[in-house]
């Protein structure tokens, strides 16, 4: 997970890096560590590293996880002969190795040559057929090749295997979601709130999921949910102080004010009116006439 | 750390003294009057090293770490990418990378 504080420190780097203040080796580090996804930047320095004599012995064995980790870079940047020449080193270093292999397989993704890759991940699994990240390759290449609902099947199998690996819920919640599959997204994200209940944005992203659904039941839950991830990312959140807007509007054209409930909630949603214009006045000041018309427009805030 | 560890410090010395004090006053009981109860000196030093050393022990190892989820340190901002997944039939094809950068053998 990002904390705040590592992603300002990951941005800080960024800028000193790019500006040639040195620490490229941390900022890559970093990179690694909070699995972002910064292909260009890892590939420009990354090769400035590997080229660089000096620099490259500083590393040690680290040497060939920087090649790894620029392999994919490269790929992701569409420089495959880059890519090529870094598993070339590698598999130099480490002939017969499976994670060498997986990075082969990846190349001839990013190639498209999808068959190819298939086969060598079928050849990889017959090894070491638990292996996790090959599995999630072959949900790649089917969601690469726009099969969604063949990535979804392969996931699905997965997931029965690998129960506790929450990145491939959330893949698989993300999956749902983009073929409009919502119930079945929203279980997902149940299934990621249950594992870990302190992250806000399971938390967002699933009362995301029951806002779009609609229904009365379905919006006082997101609301909920909403009020839950202004809990436990103390307001700074702006997504979901919208959330708690819109869907106590929602909430309110469906049962036209004659809901009992209500009364319990009904200083919510002018807070969280009153603390979305806070955050616009301290941030985006020049935003904040549209803000107070929009919120006008649905009578939050007179 | 300073403070901290200069009432750490004071802290053991009042212990050691206190040691001190209590051999010294098991000898003299030895000879003399009928115990009644630990003498006031080591009760005090006592007292006074167990504060300076709680002083110590919470001041000099660091900061404490914040355990409410929406402080700073705690607050996830986003979740990481997810890179296994991750598939390489994007629009970045459409602006290639610097051409003349190569992987020097």
């Amino acid at each position: 997970m990002v904390g705040a504080t590592e992603e300002a420190r990951l941005n800080q780097l960024e800028t000193q890096v790019d500006n040639g203040g040195g620490e490229a080796w941390e900022y890559l580090c970093l990179v690694r560590k909070l699995k972002a996804r910064r292909s260009e930047k890892v590939l420009r320095h990354g090769i400035f590293i590997l080229n660089s004599h000096i620099a490259r012995s500083k590393l040690g064995g680290e040497e060939w996880t920087l090649y790894e980790q620029v392999a994919v870079a490269a790929m992701d940047c569409h420089r495959n002969d880059i890519a090529n020449d870094c598993i070339e080193a590698l598999s130099k270093k480490f002939p017969g190795s499976i994670r060498v292999g997986r990075l082969k397989g990846m190349l001839l993704e990013a190639k498209g040559a999808w068959p190819d890759a298939e086969k060598i991940y079928a050849q990889l699994l017959v090894d070491n057929p638990l292996d996790q990240i090959i599995l999630k390759r072959k949900v790649a290449i089917a969601k690469a090749q726009g099969n969604l609902a063949a990535a979804v099947e392969y996931l699905n199998n997965y997931l029965e295997t690998f129960m506790a690996d929450h990145d491939a819920w959330r893949e698989l919640a993300e999956l749902y979601i983009s073929i409009q599959m919502y119930k079945q997204a929203a279980f997902c994200y149940e299934e990621l709130i249950l594992s870990q209940p302190t992250i806000p944005l399971y938390h967002l992203a699933y009362a995301d999921v029951l806002y779009t659904m609609g229904g009365l039941e379905n919006l006082q839950a997101a609301k909920k949910y909403y009020a839950s991830t202004i809990n436990l990312t103390g307001g700074k959140n702006t997504r979901a102080l919208y959330g708690i807007c819109l869907s106590s509007v929602a909430i309110n054209q469906l049962t036209k004010g004659r809901n009992k409930d209500e009364k319990d909630s009904a200083d919510l949603q002018p807070l969280a009116a009153e603390a979305l214009l806070k955050d616009y006045k301290e941030r985006a000041p020049e935003k904040l006439a549209l803000v107070t018309a929009m919120l006008r427009n649905i009578k939050l805030v007179s | 750390m300073g403070v901290g560890f200069i009432a750490g410090v004071i802290g053991g010395l009042l212990f050691a003294h206190a040691a001190y004090a209590t051999i010294q006053y098991r000898g003299m009981l030895k000879i003399m009057e009928e115990f009644s109860g630990p003498p006031t000196n080591v009760v005090i030093e006592l007292l006074l090293g167990l504060v300076l050393c709680m002083v110590a022990g919470l001041a000099v190892p660091g900061k404490f770490h914040s355990i409410l989820p929406d402080s700073e340190e705690n607050r996830v901002v986003s979740l990481p990418s997810n890179l296994d997944f991750m598939i390489f039939n994007h629009r970045g094809s459409l602006s290639p990378f610097d051409p003349e950068l190569k992987l020097k053998t």
